[in-house]
């Protein structure tokens, strides 16, 4: 068995629902979702339209779903999408689109063009003509358990490490705790800091928490290649480790893809309503906040600016949160242009970052985000992202800025008020 | 001022006689001026022109029509302005104006054809008929080929009234005679249209003014009417107009708002789509208009008019269609939308079922 463009158009088929069926449709041509694209201004390419990118899609769909397409169809005077079409596209859909939604946001008629993005990898994945790093990248999420191929004993390496660090226990497989924590790869390999400024939150907050053996890993490498199927078999992971213990939340961390992944694909994957509710580790920090339970003391005197991950603040709703908590913290909080809702993604998300070809283009997009920072004045960048942090630094470093990455959590537990008394 | 030079055989020598002072003639060419929009000191230019022109030949030609255009025009006769048309213009042939008849009428033609070839004006009104030669016939000569033969050897031609222009009346559905405009016959020669039904008399006067002076027919648009009458619609000039702006109708003709002077608009006044200058030159010597006496406009300059719809429903109405047609075209698109979605759901469907489980294995492709 393997991918055959009959199961990439057969998927492409099924995916078209009557949201894209409309989208399609209602598409004026004004082409306003180019000047949101990140790829587009940065290069002027005008094949970094969004709108394009779903070209493959488009045809099938006016074949497929529209009257004069099925006529056309059937008088064989519609262009059929074949192999070398698909093949000609994977770097437009793969390379060129981080899935930051910002384009959905200009849309004057109101099309979530990454909502067809995403479902358009669909047929991509089916048809053989994912990005080959993802590939990799999935199969290794699917067979391993992380798309960075981590197994628990490199997570228990790290437990041991932060307890010996921090002096508290970090909780395991703790049956009725309130929260279940879940990390990405990229906080377990390159940023040990979370798990142990988590630890410290949670022990001053008094929060009953948990990791699970089984379901450590929160990103969810089927939901960026496309693949239902497999972004079903991984999300289930954690719904099961989660009903398993009977946590009331799943945490997601500071990765940006795993909270779409878990918050709002989740339970249309699995089917159903979850037994549980998900929260990303910022919203959680922020009600601990209100409730009095994370206390803080000092402030940081350096200038400070935060970098909205796409998936959090835009696609995400997790907004306010993270401006009320720096505010917490932060003597000299600088907003970025478009800051919010609107800011610009970092380059790297919805796969890129894991897409080794795409590094020149991503390196390129990310003079936007440099741009950004630069009107700050800022020189530490506050994000809650491992993705968007690791794509930053590299972003960084090969335009030789001298701007230090913080995770969000990481900069609260450094003002923590540790009261060891009670 | 000197006088101008009055020349044996021009208009000005023909005014002399009937007594027209040059006061009267400079007045009448004043008022041309500012009807047609051009420049005040046009008004000497076109003094001098008309005075100096010899007596414009016309030939009129009445075909499948009423005599309403001609009455139009006799009406102004006297003693406004309008009188002077027949001091300018030598009229050789017209069957309601022309005393002679019979051969000697045709005679008339003939010879006015002759001596003023490629120079004479020819006015039409009434349409031709193409369905039978025999619906409409002068001295046993086709419409059809009367028009041919006339248009010969005309410098322009005016069609005048609705059914030269258009095919007005007689065109009207089911078009018994096979009705058709000036236009839809001859093309080789400059045709000015004054539609109207009747058209304005000042329209017709300002047209031959304009050909007088200049030599040349004024500016047409799309649908070769003269812009300087045509330019414009009814409402657009309607001293209606602040009532249709403010939203106040008449209901009914004889309601309040009706006597109130309120807008037509919901009892059919088709003035929004009609281009003409009646809201502005009026009838009858500037006394009034439909509109004015409490009808609304039924847009008779306008192509097809009488089949563009009742006279008294508004224009936002749907014109032809009918309940039971609306009732069935709903129903059409239902059944069609019912089978439409029928198919792209059996088409997702079927996609549905032959989807294959993807699992890691089959990312790749076997080929690669």
């Amino acid at each position: 068995m393997s991918a055959t463009l009959e199961k990439g158009l057969n998927s492409f088929k099924e995916v078209i629902d009557a949201p894209i069926a409309s989208f399609f449709s209602s598409c004026v041509h004004c082409g306003l979702c180019a000047e949101a694209c990140l790829f587009y201004t940065e290069t002027g390419d005008a094949k970094y339209t969004p709108i394009h990118k779903l070209e493959p899609l488009r045809r099938v769909w006016q074949q497929e779903y529209t009257l004069l397409g099925k006529l056309g169809k059937a008088l064989g005077l519609s262009l059929p999408v074949t192999d070398a079409e698909l093949e000609e596209w994977e770097p437009l859909v793969y390379d060129s689109c981080t899935l930051c939604g910002r384009c959905s946001m200009v849309c004057p008629v109101g099309n979530d063009l990454t909502y067809m993005i995403r479902k358009m990898r669909e047929g991509m994945a089916a048809s053989g003509h994912a990005q080959e790093d993802l590939i990799a990248a999935t199969t290794r999420a699917v067979t391993i358990g992380s798309p960075m191929g981590i197994k628990w004993p490199a997570v228990l390496a790290q437990i041991k490490h932060v307890q010996a660090e921090t002096g508290i226990e970090v909780p395991v497989e703790k049956e009725g705790a309130d929260y279940l924590v879940l990390m990405s790869s990229m906080e377990i390999i390159n940023f040990p800091e979370y798990l142990s400024a988590l630890s410290r939150i949670f022990k001053q907050a008094g929060v009953s928490w948990t990791l699970a053996q089984d379901a450590f890993e929160a990103t969810n490498s089927g939901i960026q290649i496309g693949a239902s199927d497999l972004a079903r078999e991984i999300v289930s992971r954690i719904v099961v480790a989660a009903e398993r213990l009977k946590v009331k939340c799943v945490i997601s961390p500071e990765c940006g893809h795993a909270f779409t992944a878990l918050r709002w694909e989740g339970p249309n994957l699995m089917g159903r309503p979850f037994g549980f509710e998900v929260k990303h580790i910022l919203e959680v920090l922020d009600e601990l906040h209100k409730a009095g339970k994370l206390k803080t003391q000092g402030k940081d005197k350096r200038a400070l600016t935060y970098h909205d991950p796409c998936q959090i603040a835009r696609r995400g709703g997790v907004v306010e949160q993270p401006r009320r908590l720096l505010n917490e913290v932060a003597s000299d909080f600088r907003e970025m242009p478009d800051a919010g809702v609107m800011n610009w993604c970092c380059g790297g998300g919805g796969g890129v970052s894991a897409n080794t070809r795409a590094e020149p283009l991503r390196l390129q997009a990310f003079k936007h985000k440099k741009g950004q920072i630069e009107a700050t004045g800022a020189h530490t960048l506050v994000t809650a992202c491992a993705n968007c942090r690791i794509v930053m630094e590299e972003g960084l470093e090969h335009y030789h800025m001298n701007t230090e990455v913080i995770g969000l959590t990481e900069l609260l537990a450094q003002y923590l008020v540790e009261d060891n008394a009670t | 001022m000197k006088h101008t030079e009055v020349l044996p055989g021009s208009v000005g020598e023909g005014l002399q006689q009937r007594g027209v002072t040059r006061r009267e003639f400079l007045k009448f060419c004043t008022a041309m001026t500012a009807m047609l929009a051009l420049p005040p000191a046009m008004a000497s230019v076109m003094a001098e022109a008309i005075a100096k022109a010899r007596r414009q030949s016309v030939i009129w030609l009445s075909f499948q029509e009423c005599t309403g255009c001609t009455e139009s025009i006799t009406r102004s006769h006297s003693p406004t302005l309008e009188t002077l048309i027949f001091d300018l213009i030598s009229l050789d042939y017209h069957h309601t104006l022309q005393a002679a008849s019979g051969e000697a009428a045709e005679h008339a033609r003939a010879l006015a054809m002759q001596d003023n070839a490629g120079k004479y004006l020819l006015v039409v009104d009434g349409s031709i008929p193409l369905g039978d030669p025999g619906y409409s016939t002068i001295a046993g000569i086709s419409n059809y080929d009367m028009l041919v033969e006339t248009a010969k050897g005309a410098a322009a031609i005016v069609a005048v009234g609705t059914c030269a222009t258009y095919g007005g009346l007689p065109k009207a559905d089911p078009n018994p005679t096979g009705a058709v405009a000036v236009s839809d016959i001859i093309k080789d020669k400059p045709i000015i249209n004054v539609p109207g039904c009747p058209p304005i008399p000042v329209v017709m006067t300002g047209v031959l003014a304009h050909f007088l002076t200049f030599g040349s027919i004024p500016e047409l648009d799309d649908l070769g009417r003269p812009k300087s009458f045509y330019g414009e619609t009814i409402h657009d000039r309607c001293y209606r107009r602040p009532f249709y702006d403010q939203g106040k109708f008449a209901q009914t003709f004889d309601d309040e708002a009706a006597r109130m002077g309120w807008c037509l608009f919901k009892l059919g006044c088709k003035g929004p789509v009609t281009y003409n200058a009646c809201a502005t030159t009026k009838w009858n010597d500037g006394t009034s208009f439909p509109i004015q006496s409490g009808h609304g406009c039924i847009g008779c300059s306008e192509p097809n008019f009488w089949d563009a719809g009742p006279l008294y429903k508004a224009l936002s109405m749907p014109v032809s269609a009918t309940s039971a047609m609306l009732g069935t075209a709903a129903a059409v698109g239902a059944a069609a939308g019912v089978a439409i979605t029928w198919h792209n759901r059996s088409t997702k469907a079927a996609a549905r079922t032959a989807h294959e489980k993807v699992t890691a294995q089959e990312l790749l492709r076997e080929e690669k």
